[in-house]
């Protein structure tokens, strides 16, 4: 027996809802946004696991664009998050609350 | 699973016992050879006392500090502390199994087997792969030992090395294009034309530079090795590592060193190519894989003796003087060794129409 | 055997994930994610995909999570304390809702595996690099373009969140990181016993901020 394509889905789909948990649980900025990648990891598993059961290379190169666009945000991202360390002194989103009402 | 496949891993297991065994037999007198030979530089004597000529100081030095006592810093994050060496030594010893030591050859008894572990396509980049996790291993040791002179040095360290991996992966690509290939078993087999002496060194000997400096570079030796001076920063990242462990951080960069001139010889001059072997032994013959292998092992000390060499001449430079020269010198430089090998490819592919 | 290698790469991950969401501190979550990748790279070699495996452990194990632990490193972040949960009956709810979702989930993962229409993996080229770079150059080349002019926004957008303010307004207080060189070395004129300084990052912005020529040589000291 070989693992089937539902395997690598079912798999996908687990990790994708961990990110999602992980997103909304967490308070500390950078965890997010690992939780983030996360959840675009699972979605790249999701597209290698179609190319390869269906023969086509398509999947492979999408994968490979939402890497580069995920180092890209990767590094804005965590620009973004020195600069309002810089200013606020705290990674605590609850604390980043000024514009509510 | 039938009788073949399980041949197949015990094969596989023999194969990695030996290389890893001869491997860091080499790399313990590594460490030998350059204390004998930075003193002769200096004018000294190396050690000489144990076993003739000093030949069992390895074995000396492994006794020492395995009973050395192990100190651990007190407020230090145990989990990453002992993770640390680990990943060092992982990501160095983990490189070693694509290296192809020696040609197709027929040992009796066995049949003929592929000198290397394992060959699959995307050797080169599972090389480069490894050594960017190795990264990881002086980062969080610098960071866990909760002394500030650690983390100083620990992440000058980690940002040396990922500034002088680009210039080393680009230093490559040019390699890659000429041999149209990410195989190392097939880059081998692509310099064996001229009677084994197709290397390519002569064909792109700007790239050999690159390559050579980021090198250096990325296992952190004299010159670059700032973060890790004496003089400088205590020891570094490796400042609260005592007994094994340090231990441990020495031999990785030791094998880093090893691995680091292993791919230069697969790369750029030739692996096991022994120009006229070919035509005097035959291929595939006893002789001729034994030939092979002894000049691979030449080549890789050769450049092993390079590095001490440099160790004992050259002064060190200065962190920012490091950062300046890696990104706005060998950078560029590398990108124009890239443009330079492409041009020059595609006329001569269109003139000869092959490669 | 391939079961036995994907159900130990896909524990491996999913025990990685969850450690990343449970964990506290930080950087033991960045080491938990660095291990996903790395047994999701594993996977992708698992589905004849050797590249994006290269890739995966090139790009997010050795480029992003090295930038993540520099920047946990750097802001020295510290771990989440626990705070009370103010959800209360929602709990009950959501548990019942998501065990609605993965029964239909696996009813209809289940209903479409017994019914023999899904394609098996066979041996092919797709995923060697070559076919990977041709596809690339040929018929994607747009996106590929497309997405180096993504990454030099990037570049440019990280440079300048990260750039300083070379002027310094008059009265700042000293900020942390900047050096406070002495007057006397920029301007000979003024006596070393003038205890002005100038604060800048280096010595070629204090030259700028003051105006000076910079051919101020830290080799030559007198």
């Amino acid at each position: 027996m070989v693992p089937q394509l539902s395997w690598y889905l079912a798999l996908s789909a687990v990790l994708f809802t961990i990110g999602v948990v992980g997103v909304i649980i967490k308070r500390n900025i950078i965890a997010m946004f690992m939780c983030i990648e996360l959840m675009l990891n699972a979605v790249n598993l999701t597209f290698v696991a179609f190319s390869s059961f269906f023969q086509d290379v398509t999947g492979q190169l999408f994968v490979f664009i939402v890497m580069t666009v995920a180092a890209a945000e990767a590094a804005v991202g965590l620009g973004i998050i020195i600069a309002i360390f810089r200013n606020r002194e705290s990674l605590d989103v609850d604390d980043a609350s000024i514009l509510k009402f | 699973m039938d009788w073949s496949t399980v041949l197949d891993i015990i094969l596989k297991f023999v194969a990695i016992t030996i290389a890893f065994t001869v491997v860091l037999l080499i790399v313990a007198y590594t460490v030998l050879a350059e204390r004998r030979v930075l003193a002769l530089i200096q004018g000294r004597l190396g050690p000489n006392r144990v076993g003739y000529g000093g030949a069992l100081q390895p074995f000396a030095d492994l006794l020492k500090f395995i009973l050395k006592e192990d100190i651990v810093p007190d407020k230090s994050t145990r989990f990453i502390y002992f993770l640390a060496p680990v990943i060092a030594t992982m990501a160095a010893l983990m490189t070693m199994i694509v290296y192809p030591f020696g040609p197709e050859t027929s040992i009796p008894f066995i049949g003929t087997i592929p000198l290397s572990i394992a060959r699959f396509d995307v050797a080169l980049l599972y090389v480069l792969g490894v050594t960017s996790v190795g990264v990881y291993g002086l980062a969080l040791a610098g960071w866990s030992s909760n002394n500030k002179y650690s983390l100083m040095g620990g992440l000058r360290s980690s940002a040396q090395m990922i500034s002088y991996e680009l210039a080393l992966g680009l230093s490559l690509i040019g390699v890659i294009m000429l041999a149209g290939t990410l195989d190392l078993q097939k880059i081998v087999e692509m310099q064996s034309a001229w009677h084994g002496f197709r290397w390519i060194i002569f064909l792109q000997p700007l790239g050999f530079i690159i390559y050579l400096i980021a090198a250096i570079a990325e296992t952190n030796r004299v010159p670059f090795d700032l973060p890790e001076a004496e003089t400088e920063l205590v020891a570094g990242f490796h400042t609260e590592y005592s007994a094994m462990k340090f231990a441990l951080f020495f031999l990785a960069e030791y094998i880093n060193m090893f691995t680091v001139s292993m791919l230069a010889t697969t790369l750029f001059l030739g692996g096991w190519n022994v120009p006229f072997a070919e035509d005097i032994f035959g291929r595939g013959t006893f002789l001729f894989g034994l030939v092979s292998v002894l000049g691979f092992l030449l080549k890789v000390i050769f450049f092993l003796f390079l590095y001490i060499w440099l160790r004992g001449t050259l002064p060190r430079f200065r962190f920012d003087q490091l950062m300046n020269f890696g990104w706005k010198f060998l950078l560029p430089v590398a990108l124009l060794n890239i443009f330079l090998t492409a041009t020059l490819l595609i006329l001569y592919m269109s003139y000869s129409g092959s490669r | 055997m391939l079961v036995l290698l994907f159900i130990l790469f896909a524990g491996l991950a999913i025990g990685c994930a969850i450690a990343l969401v449970a964990q506290r501190n930080p950087l033991y979550s960045a080491i938990s994610l660095i291990g996903v990748f790395i047994s999701l790279a594993c996977l992708y070699v698992m589905l004849a995909a050797p590249f994006i495996a290269a890739v995966q452990v090139i790009v997010y194990a050795g480029a992003i999570m090295v930038l993540v632990v520099f920047v946990i490193m750097l802001l020295n972040v510290e771990q989440e304390e626990r705070r009370r949960s103010r959800l209360g009956f929602l709990v009950p709810a959501a548990v019942v809702l998501a065990a609605v979702l993965v029964a239909e989930a696996a009813f209809i993962i289940w209903f479409v595996d017994k019914s023999h229409a899904t394609p098996t993996q066979n041996i092919s080229d797709t995923g060697l690099t070559s076919s990977i770079g041709s596809a690339l150059f040929t018929k994607y080349l747009l996106p590929f373009e497309i997405t180096s002019i993504l990454l030099l926004m990037a570049i440019v957008g990280a440079m300048t969140l990260a750039r300083r303010i070379k002027e310094i307004p008059a009265g700042a207080a000293v900020v942390p990181g900047a050096q406070v060189l002495p007057l006397h070395m920029f301007d000979r004129s003024v006596p070393l016993s003038d205890t002005r300084g100038v604060e800048a990052y280096g010595t070629e912005e204090v030259a700028e901020v003051l105006d000076l020529p910079d051919d101020h040589d830290l080799t030559k000291r007198d």
